[in-house]
């Protein structure tokens, strides 16, 4: 064993700097970034840009931008998006000012009215050609406000995600998911502030931090790359007992994150970890081993952790995604994700059909393959030979069991489906090696309890074997 | 009044009375483990009379009553049942039809031919239909020229269904009527509103999954699945090769038909009695073992209901009652496969013991009671047929 000095401590790493600066603009991104404020925030500068004068002056930011002196005058721009636009094409000069020297701006909007719909995606704009990254946070007004609201909304986001690297948006009309149904109307809005107050923090965080294992603002880059993409995010605390798992499952269930559906097809996923000194490696494992199973083989994980004192017991899961907009529009038609693995291997199915029905020993089975066999002559030494390839595929593990559904069916429509089945696998087949030896299955077929009592055979299947053996589903 | 089950799992006896207005007050259930009984039906008769014995003292002692005879209930595989129709014409100097015709268009109905071992169970009315007149409930006393009803049929292999009757007749116990499980719990389950909107009473217990569908206020399917309680047992103890008994308290403390619930790699751990360490289990396994099986059961039963198009209308749902309902997340797992609501529940509008009442396990054995309830008071037009002649006969 490797003695460590009592008085180890991992070296500080010094972290370099990276400039950030939130900006909100309108109504809606000021009172998010009260919040953001009110929350605690190092290490990044905030400005709040309105056109209304009365919102700025009571607004906690720093610094402050009035867009539109002449446009708006002080007033705000009556929910016209063009108003805004004028307003900020007016301020042009100062916005540049303020954005400059930040290596990520952030841009807190709510969608919907003029000064957020008109000013943001200027501001993206200028963002952008500051040369910085530009991460957007959009809300989207309710289904109640109208179809006109609506509509300006959905083309701002369009306008501000061309301009920004990601951008994460947010519909108010899931917040009702995200309070309970008794809450006070105050207290839901809160909420919502609350979300993208974290976010926005747990991502700078994430910047700033120097962890144990470290997560940039490269690795950032890397996951929000995609142009156009729509941001999932997901954020989890917990401080309990079984704190790695409540604290992912929060996180997965974060709105923001469409309850980890769209995990699925994402390419990169950004994970940090943050926890206090008793944060314990098997902890990680559990949090890393049930994320991993929400995500596909392809995906890259970019796993970062953080040790950090002032979390005490907490321990905290950030999780960071993102989806192009062609993969949200194919996803939208594709069906959800275990089917589509059914649908792979239908010709696997039927000859695993065939193989169980020898094991069973009972007549009528068999003697349904028997004529099948004998039926295509040509095809018989093709058929034995498929047989036994098929039972080695059947001791695989675990079969999701949506399939056993569809593998019942394959069962009892199995002869007409065998046949065509053969002639398809036929001239792939031919090339392979000549007909191997049937492999004899020694499951012994027990009855268990019911031995002595008469079976019960339901569509030609013996009902009292258990069920996990007679769909080869492995149970350890 | 006093019903008998004769279960796979425990035999009880529901002991009750009928109030003055109308409703079913519970005075005592007996119950006693059963042995010797597989799958609803009696393979050891000698044990089986003993644990009868048993439950029927047990229930006598709680109730204070005397009992000498009870009704029956009756489950099993060999259970068949289907529609038919009897028609019967009003001859021509009457012009109303009477109550002889109506007796005479069940008869019509009951002639089609069954195996010649099976003897009728129950002859249930679904609708008449007076001149090509639809729905009509009460016949009599209607003017007509032709009178016809649809009846659901239920039916099953005499020699099962005597021995039934015979273990109760050597306790000694007289016989009052037999019933079919699925019926006497359907009658207690739902109410008449939920069996006019349509609905689906599934009651797994320890050995069969019975099964009875009502649309429209009438029943247009039932039967009875040999898979039951018994059956996840069974796979539970082969799958993680413990005794029997572990395998049953496990299944009823711990299982859970829900897949993806638990933490990953979260284990039990089974207490051995003698000291040694125990096994440990992944949670996981011992609910993907229940989830097959329940699963498989339901698909089947799903596929046995859909050869006929009542399963698409049900408004109430599915009810689903037994003892296994107990399992936590078979209501999920229900709905899922059928695609339609399913509710746990138990017996309702009963009185008394509410212990009893709310336990479905016994919602058979109260169904019953009630059954005889119905039997005792003015039949009304919904009556349910009954044979017993035919069967009794081959006994005396």
């Amino acid at each position: 064993m490797i003695q460590l000095n009592k008085n180890y401590s991992p070296p500080e790493r010094l972290a370099e700097f990276i400039p950030i600066k939130i900006v909100s603009v309108g109504g809606a991104g000021l009172n998010a970034l009260d919040r953001i404020v009110l929350d605690g925030l190092e290490r990044a500068d905030v400005v709040a840009i309105n056109t209304d004068v009365n919102s700025l002056t009571s607004s906690v930011a720093t610094r402050k931008v009035q867009l539109g002196r002449s446009v708006s005058r002080g007033l705000g721009a009556g929910g016209d998006p063009d108003v805004g636009y004028q307003a900020a094409l007016e301020s042009a000069e100062e916005i540049r000012e303020t954005l400059a020297d930040a290596s990520v701006i952030f841009i807190c909007a709510g969608l919907g009215g003029g000064t957020g719909s008109g000013a943001a995606p200027y501001i993206a704009q200028a963002a952008r050609e500051a040369g910085a990254l530009v991460i957007g946070f959009a809300t989207l007004p309710f289904g109640f406000e109208g179809k006109r609201r609506n509509v300006q909304a959905r083309e701002a986001l369009a306008r501000l995600s061309e301009f920004a690297h990601a951008v994460v948006c947010f519909e108010n009309d899931r917040l009702g998911d995200l309070s309970p149904p008794q809450a006070g109307i105050h207290q839901a809005f809160a909420i919502a502030d609350i979300t993208i107050s974290q976010s926005v923090r747990s991502i700078v965080n994430l910047i700033q931090q120097p962890g144990l294992i470290r997560i940039g603002f490269d690795d950032l880059l890397a996951a929000l790359q995609t142009r156009n993409s729509r941001c999932l995010f997901g954020y989890g605390e917990s401080d309990s007992d079984n704190r790695a798992h409540e604290a992912l499952t929060q996180a997965l269930k974060n709105p923001l994150m469409d309850r980890g559906r769209m995990l699925a097809d994402a390419t990169h996923v950004l994970v940090q970890v943050a926890g206090g000194p008793g944060m314990t490696l098997s902890e990680v494992e559990i949090l890393m081993q049930e994320l991993g199973r929400h995500v596909s083989d392809q995906t890259q994980i970019l796993f970062g952790a953080v040790v950090d004192a002032r979390l005490g017991d907490r321990l905290s899961v950030t999780v960071i995604s993102s989806l192009s907009a062609e993969d949200e529009a194919v996803l939208m038609q594709t069906p959800p994700a275990p089917t589509s693995t059914s649908t792979v291997s239908p010709a696997r199915e039927q000859y695993e059909a065939a193989a169980p029905e020898p094991e069973i020993q009972r007549e009528e089975p068999t003697v349904e393959v028997r004529p099948l066999e004998e039926t295509l002559p040509f095809e018989e030494p093709i058929a034995a030979e498929a047989a036994p390839q098929a039972t080695p595929i059947s001791i695989e593990p675990p079969v999701i069991p949506t399939r056993n559904g569809e593998r019942e069916h394959a069962m009892s429509s199995q002869q007409e489906k065998s046949a065509p089945r053969n002639e398809e696998k036929r001239p792939a087949e031919k090339s392979v090696t000549p007909p191997k030896q049937e492999v004899l299955q020694f499951e012994p077929v027990t009855r268990g309890r019911f031995e002595k009592s008469e079976p019960t055979i339901i569509e030609g299947e013996d009902l009292d074997v258990p069920t996990y053996l007679r769909k080869h589903i492995k149970v350890k | 009044m006093v019903g008998l089950e004769i279960g796979t799992s425990k035999i009880c006896v529901v002991v009750g009375e009928s109030r003055p207005d109308g409703t079913l007050k519970i005075l005592g259930v007996g119950q006693a483990p059963s042995r010797g009984v597989r799958k609803g039906e009696i393979v050891d008769f000698e044990t089986a009379m003993k644990c009868v014995h048993e439950a029927v003292v047990d229930a006598e002692q709680k109730s204070d009553v005397m009992i000498k005879s009870v009704y029956v209930a009756i489950a099993g595989s060999h259970l068949q049942s289907f529609n038919n129709r009897g028609c019967v014409m009003v001859p021509e100097d009457r012009e109303e039809i009477d109550e002889q015709d109506v007796a005479d268009v069940k008869i019509n109905a009951r002639e089609v031919s069954i195996p010649a071992q099976n003897a009728f169970l129950h002859s249930i009315i679904q609708h008449y239909q007076v001149d090509g007149q639809q729905g009509v409930l009460n016949p009599a006393g209607m003017f007509g020229q032709k009178l016809e009803a649809d009846f659901h049929i239920i039916h099953g292999v005499r020699t099962r269904i005597q021995n039934a009757i015979r273990c109760v007749k050597e306790l000694p116990l007289d016989v009052d009527d037999v019933v079919f499980s699925g019926l006497a719990s359907a009658q207690v389950v739902l109410t008449q509103q939920e069996k006019d909107l349509g609905a689906l009473v599934i009651d797994i217990g320890g050995g069969t999954t019975d099964y009875v569908l009502y649309s429209e206020g009438a029943v247009r399917q039932s039967g009875c699945l040999a898979v039951g309680g018994d059956h996840i047992t069974n796979d539970i103890s082969m799958g993680l090769r413990i005794p029997m008994a572990r395998a049953e308290k496990l299944k009823i403390e711990e299982g859970s038909c829900v897949l993806g619930n638990c933490f990953p790699g979260e284990t039990i751990l089974l207490k051995d009695d003698s000291g040694f360490a125990g096994k440990e289990i992944e949670r996981e396994t011992l609910n993907t073992i229940i989830h097959l099986r329940l699963r498989e059961a339901f698909e089947l039963l799903k596929r046995r209901l859909e050869e006929e198009p009542y399963l698409g209308y049900l408004g109430a749902g599915i009810f689903i009652t037994g003892g296994c309902s107990l399992l936590s997340g078979i209501d999920h797992l229900a709905s899922e496969i059928f695609e339609i609501p399913a509710n746990l529940t138990h017996a309702q509008a009963a009185w008394g013991v509410t212990s009893a009442v709310e336990n479905p396990q016994f919602s058979t054995a109260i169904g019953l009671v009630k059954f005889a309830q119905v039997m005792h008071t003015d039949r009304p037009a919904r009556g349910f047929g009954r044979i017993i002649g035919r069967i009794f006969s081959g006994k005396r």
